[in-house]
């Protein structure tokens, strides 16, 4: 008997996936704005309510939990597998995703096409929640597209501006090369592992028997390894990680994302920023923790492959420490304040990439509060300047000057934001900064701090100029009527402000309940992981 | 004779399989015409789906089409059908990743035609230069 809990958490993708497709044939029926508006608030609502659920469950109830759709075992069908490493950041999807809902309904309110839009924000949240909670390489592949194809959509929603299509054409182009680069990797997984499970893989990456296929029956058959596994094994991480480190916009491969994110309407810059890129984040640590064991590389069955992880940790350190630098100094040179923020989205991309390339726990700790306390302030971040943009019209910084008086709640969301970006106590930004700090020092890599410090005061430079110039210089041009936006916009700042301080404020507890356990489970627990299938598996077979 | 024919076959459809994948890497890196970047999208995915089927075949005679024919097989019938059948598991594969292509290929072309309307040309390079 399954819990009924284990039906919530499972059918959460599907869920939110059906309350997307429902929305256009009801908007053919209700021809109502309001309607579509409070429709996509209460989808975003109850996909938030669902993820919470998930959330609750795997850290105080049981974890991971497994969900076999049709009650196919295992390797044979596909399974949800969540743990507390994929519920957390389920969880921070959930949120950002009701709170820039319910945003939008300002910020989009002199716009058509408004079910369209809510339409393909709730299947993005359903495509990101997809690929988070999925148990199955090829799921992530059907979940990554149907993410990228809905943030194509999304980029060019200001679909009579040239930007935003040309933006949304190199995009999707990019993206979808990666994707299909994923799908040769998906090809070579196959052949090698004979398999789509990631908790199979993860099993046969460790040992030379294949546990699954004997008990299904292949007694013969049973011992599988041989070296040209391992090779296929490398082959395909080096595929699927190039691939997942375009959608995560790492150096080189970050080329696409300073078009495509300023283009697309703020709030659906600030999911872009904030969430999109770090489903390529949670795909390269699940492959390189789970799949791959990188965190402890003696367990891996051969050494050959053991050298291509290490090597592949390595090139992570690298192109994180490039792009870091690389975006902090371009940082500084843009006049576009939406262009500015999403140079410092790959800037804390880097930073994320070095912390996981680092393979010690303090350093996985790191990256993986990294990655929530960067979703938090750059959604906020993008939500405050959308703010400022949907008061003022503009998106130049030098436009801006002197609104900042006249807006208090924007400007202070955005300070906080900004801040936090920077890493300066008491923000959230600071704890994991810190951390990987910390980190680097403990492998005994302490030079490589300098790296986040200069590009951090590049950051601090370009957010220096942004706020002395929307909080006190002259104003260029007549500043009539200008005042804070709506309560409908201010309220998501705020609580977005709230969460970048309390996640600074108690990070000791966050930490120690809620991050470290998170870190066990992606990389330090992979008997539970596979043990929790193979029970399925067991199940299933009556035994 | 005829193995050694299969074989050669063999390796040289894995060749031109991978020079394909090249190909249209080189087509959508290089081409500036947007239409071209679209015919050499389509080709990559097309190959990658090529190359997903053929790690489902089998290039050993008897081959034979997964489909078994008894209700309740014995053990031996299992494991007779196994050794001889092609992988089912790629083509289904193949069939979501076709679909998926397809959405994705309207949706490009789509952003491509609304680019013509708004700049009068699918050079991607003269795309660029108007922004400004």
């Amino acid at each position: 008997m399954v819990d009924p809990v284990h039906h919530l958490i499972g059918l959460t993708p599907p869920i939110t996936v059906a309350l997307a497709f429902a929305l256009p044939l009801l908007s053919l029926i209700v021809k109502s704005r309001r309607f579509a508006e409070v429709y996509g608030v209460s989808a975003t609502a109850i996909a938030a309510i669902l993820t919470a659920i998930a959330f609750y469950y795997v850290y105080l109830v049981k974890s991971p939990v497994v969900y076999t759709f049709g009650a196919w075992p295992p390797p044979v069908g596909i399974v949800y597998e969540v743990d507390k490493f994929n519920g957390l950041l389920g969880l921070v999807v959930g949120v950002v995703f009701l709170l820039v809902a319910v945003y939008s309904i300002e910020y989009l309110k002199h716009r058509s096409g408004i079910e369209w839009y809510y339409t393909l924000l709730i299947g993005m949240e359903a495509g990101m929640l997809g690929v988070l909670y999925t148990g199955d390489v090829f799921n992530l592949f059907v979940m990554l597209e149907v993410t990228s194809v809905t943030a194509y959509g999304l980029v060019a929603f200001y679909r009579s501006r040239k930007e935003s299509i040309e933006a949304a054409l190199k995009y999707a182009i990019v993206g979808s090369v990666a994707t299909t680069i994923y799908f040769i990797a998906l090809a070579i997984i196959y052949g090698s592992y004979a398999t789509l499970n990631m908790a199979q893989i993860a099993f046969k990456t460790m040992s030379k028997v294949d546990y699954f296929f004997y008990l299904i029956g292949g007694d013969r058959l049973w011992i599988t390894y041989t070296p040209m596994i391992a090779v296929g094994g490398a082959a395909a991480l080096a595929l699927a990680l190039w691939a997942f480190s375009v959608k995560a916009a790492i150096f080189p491969n970050h080329f696409w994302l300073p078009d495509a994110h300023p283009a697309a309407p703020s709030p659906i810059s600030a999911i872009l920023s904030g969430l999109l890129v770090k489903v390529g984040v949670y795909a390269i640590a699940r492959f390189l923790y789970t799949l791959f064991h990188a965190a402890q590389p003696e367990v891996l069955v051969d050494s050959a492959l053991k050298y291509v992880v290490e090597a592949t940790l390595y090139a992570l350190i690298v192109l994180g420490a490039l792009s870091a630098l690389i975006a902090g100094i371009l940082m500084v040179a843009q006049s576009d304040i939406k262009r500015l923020i999403a140079y410092s989205t790959i800037m804390h991309i880097g930073y994320i990439a070095m912390g996981l390339g680092l393979a010690t726990k303090l350093g996985l700790e790191a990256a993986i509060y990294h990655t929530i306390n960067h979703a938090v302030a750059k959604a906020l971040l993008f939500l405050a300047a959308g703010a400022f943009i949907h008061v003022v019209g503009t998106r130049n910084i030098d436009e801006l000057s002197g609104v900042g008086r006249l807006m208090p709640i924007t400007t202070l969301t955005f300070i906080i934001a900004a801040f936090s970006l920077v890493g300066l106590p008491p923000f959230n930004g600071f704890v994991s900064k810190y951390l990987l700090y910390m980190a680097f020092i403990e492998k005994g890599w302490a030079p490589l701090t300098a790296i986040i410090v200069i590009s951090s005061s590049f950051a601090l430079i370009a957010y220096v100029k942004i706020i002395y110039g929307v909080w006190l210089k002259a104003p260029v041009k007549e500043l009539k009527g200008i005042k804070d936006p709506s309560p409908i916009i201010t309220i998501p700042l705020l609580i977005l402000a709230f969460a970048c301080v309390f996640l600074g404020i108690a990070s000791p507890y966050i930490l120690d309940k809620v991050i470290t356990p998170s870190v066990v489970d992606l990389a330090y627990n992979p008997l539970n992981y596979v043990s929790e299938a193979l029970k399925i598996l067991t199940q299933a077979l009556g035994g | 004779m005829d193995e050694v024919i299969l074989r050669f076959l063999w390796i040289y459809t894995w060749f031109v399989l991978i020079a394909t994948i090249g190909l249209g890497l080189y087509g959508i890196a290089v081409k500036p015409n947007m239409l071209k970047k679209i015919i050499s999208l389509t080709i990559l995915g097309d190959t990658a789906n090529v190359f997903m089927i053929y790690v489902g075949y089998r290039a050993v005679y008897p081959i034979k089409p997964p489909v078994l024919w008894t209700m309740n097989p014995s053990k031996e019938v299992l494991e007779n059908f196994a050794s001889q059948i092609t992988d089912p598991v790629p083509p289904a594969l193949v069939i979501t990743a076709i679909v998926i292509n397809m959405a994705i290929t309207i949706l490009i072309t789509f952003l491509a035609i609304q680019a013509y309307r708004l700049y009068g040309t699918l050079d991607s390079r003269k795309i660029s230069k108007l922004r400004g």
